[in-house]
């Protein structure tokens, strides 16, 4: 009998080690592509069979900033990452506060349709896109490269802001009211603070959604407003890996910031969400 | 009447309040959606015409249906191997164990970092020379050349696992989460051991949030588009096929491209239709568990 519990006990301790190594396999399969990145980007004669860089050197930083432009590359993609996250948070103060806080006949239905961009893949209505930004001679212009990102970041601002509207509780604002305040300063004093988290989280994943868009952005680029995935990918075409991962190190530190600040501020099941109801 | 509008018709503000979502729906998604099935029935390079010629001719070619099948088993593949990942994890992570937060924030990385990147980094740690021949190589016996992974099916599906299963293990991990403990004590009372409560209580409890989270990873998988462009080699989904068309020959082919394009988003709405049904019957058994 005791040996029936301890061989019990055992199986539990080896499930328990088993899930613990499966969670540093995870680590390792997650975090070595950009161990290797790094460390390719400040290595020098790196080849054959070495485990790490033999010399280190910055001289593929210079490279990438000198001959790969990164600070111009790097302001078009802020200012276009901008227009798109304004445009996008206040199409989804607008729609969230119908969403969530108005009477709307055939309410999932017209969810579903705002929702509908993110089911379909998006280099099928890229294509549209493109076409469309030729005519009107949006290409290579960041209001246009920044609208087509619209399409993408639109849908999650909606639904994060619909989410924090439905949340609002109905009897904090006639308090207000009961209070003497009016519809300005309530919206001002009280609506306001309290949504604000959403707004916040729904910028963050809009930006986030911004900065990494390459599929729209490949289609509507131009000379003039290459972002940092195209131009990481255009390095990557060229060959040069050191300058490519110098690049990719340069993209991804602001991504890792916008990560610490999901983590603290929003839930990441927000990242994901947007298909429960449909 | 004029009941029956005030009880059916979007009111003034309302409506004035989803025009600028109506507006960016429309003129973002809706209308080059049309622009792009117009364009596909167009005779290639005119304004003018109708044809069936660009759909016949990528789906009667051997290479058209080449490129379907294996958008199908890189999506099909890596939405299976996120699965088999995500559930252990997730159920490993519910658990307090040490350093969960930093294991619950190494699943959502790959959702926040660019898909390029990701790429960029698995290339160079799975290749010839990458860290991970370089251990084969060194510490595994009987293994005279390195592994091929880059530029082959299994070396996408990996990649593509590395990229898209955290929508499966971020929906699997809340679906755990929101489940109500006293269920599975009610199980272990009754006297269900350990893998009984997991096999018949848990896991059919949450099924549909596994499913749902698979579809996201699914979609995410077969609109997969920066992955096999950069880290693809002779491999090229239906996306890459897509951009291809415009991108390499001169004057580019828009019809042909939309043409795909059009079978690409027939393909997926119909999938996605499929599976949502099985996500519901999937939900409606669980209900019946409980």
């Amino acid at each position: 009998m005791t040996l029936l519990k301890a061989y019990l006990r055992g199986l539990r301790e080896g499930w328990f080690v088993l899930g613990y190594t499966l969670c540093v396999c995870l680590s390792v399969f997650i975090l070595a592509p950009f161990l290797m990145i790094a460390l390719r980007s400040v290595g020098k004669g790196w080849f054959g069979k070495l485990w790490l860089p033999p010399q280190l050197t910055w001289d593929w930083y210079r490279w990438a900033i000198e001959v790969g432009n990164i600070p111009e590359v790097m302001k078009n993609t802020l200012i276009i990452g901008v227009i798109a996250v304004a445009v996008s948070t206040v199409i989804g103060i607008f729609a969230g506060w119908a969403f969530g806080r108005r009477q709307l006949p055939g309410k999932e239905l017209l969810m579903a349709i705002v929702l509908l961009p993110r089911m379909i893949p998006p280099i099928t209505y890229a294509l549209g896109v493109a076409k469309i930004f030729y005519t009107l001679e949006l290409v290579d212009t960041h209001l246009g490269v920044a609208l087509a990102h619209v399409s993408v970041c639109a849908p999650f601002a909606i639904l994060v802001l619909s989410a924090t509207f439905e949340g609002l509780d109905e009897r904090v604002l006639e308090a207000a009211s009961v209070c003497g305040a009016n519809t300005v300063k309530r919206f001002f004093y009280v609506v306001l603070p309290l949504i604000m988290p959403g707004i916040l989280a729904s910028m963050l994943f809009s930006f986030t959604h911004s900065y990494n868009e390459f599929t729209l952005t490949l289609l509507t680029y131009g000379p003039n407003t290459v972002t940092l995935p195209v131009r990481t990918y255009l390095a990557v075409g060229d060959g040069y890996w050191e300058i490519t991962s110098a690049m990719a190190v340069i993209m991804v530190v602001p991504s890792l910031a916008i990560l610490a600040m999901i983590q603290r501020r929003a839930k990441p099941e927000k990242l994901v969400g947007g298909f429960k109801g449909v | 009447m004029t009941g029956f509008w005030r009880r059916h018709s979007i009111h003034g503000i309302t409506g004035l309040l989803l025009l600028p979502a109506i507006l960016c729906f429309f003129g973002l998604f809706f209308y080059p959606m049309l622009l792009t099935i117009v364009l596909s029935f167009r005779p290639e390079g005119q304004a003018v015409g109708w044809t069936l010629e660009n759909y016949t001719r990528f789906l009667a070619s051997p290479d058209g249906r080449w490129v379907i099948l294996l958008t199908f088993i890189l999506a099909v593949g890596s939405t299976a191997l996120s699965v088999l990942l995500s559930v252990p994890l997730a159920l490993t992570l519910r658990e307090k164990i040490r350093g969960h937060r930093f294991y619950r924030l190494m699943v959502i990385v790959p959702l926040v970092v660019p898909g390029l990147i990701g790429a960029l980094g698995l290339l160079l740690f799975w290749g010839t020379r990458g860290w991970f021949n370089l251990f084969l190589t060194q510490f595994v016996p009987f293994l005279p050349s390195p592994l091929r992974v880059n530029y082959t099916i299994h070396g996408l599906i990996l990649f593509y696992v590395w990229l898209y299963f955290p929508y499966t293990c971020v929906t699997t991990m809340s679906a755990l989460e929101s489940l109500d403990q006293s269920i599975e004590e009610a199980g272990a009372v009754v006297g269900a051991n350990r893998w009984q409560v997991l096999r018949y209580i848990v896991l059919p409890l949450i099924t549909p949030g596994i499913l749902a989270g698979s579809v996201l990873t699914f979609m995410a998988a077969f609109g997969a588009f920066s992955v096999p462009l950069i880290a693809g080699g002779d491999y090229r989904p239906l996306a890459v096929e897509i951009y291809k068309e415009i991108s390499i020959p001169i004057p580019a082919r828009w019809s042909a491209a939309s043409a795909i394009a059009i079978v690409m988003g027939i393909l997926q709405v119909a999938f996605l239709a499929m599976y949502m049904r099985i996500v519901r019957r999937a939900g409606g058994n669980a209900g019946a568990v409980r």
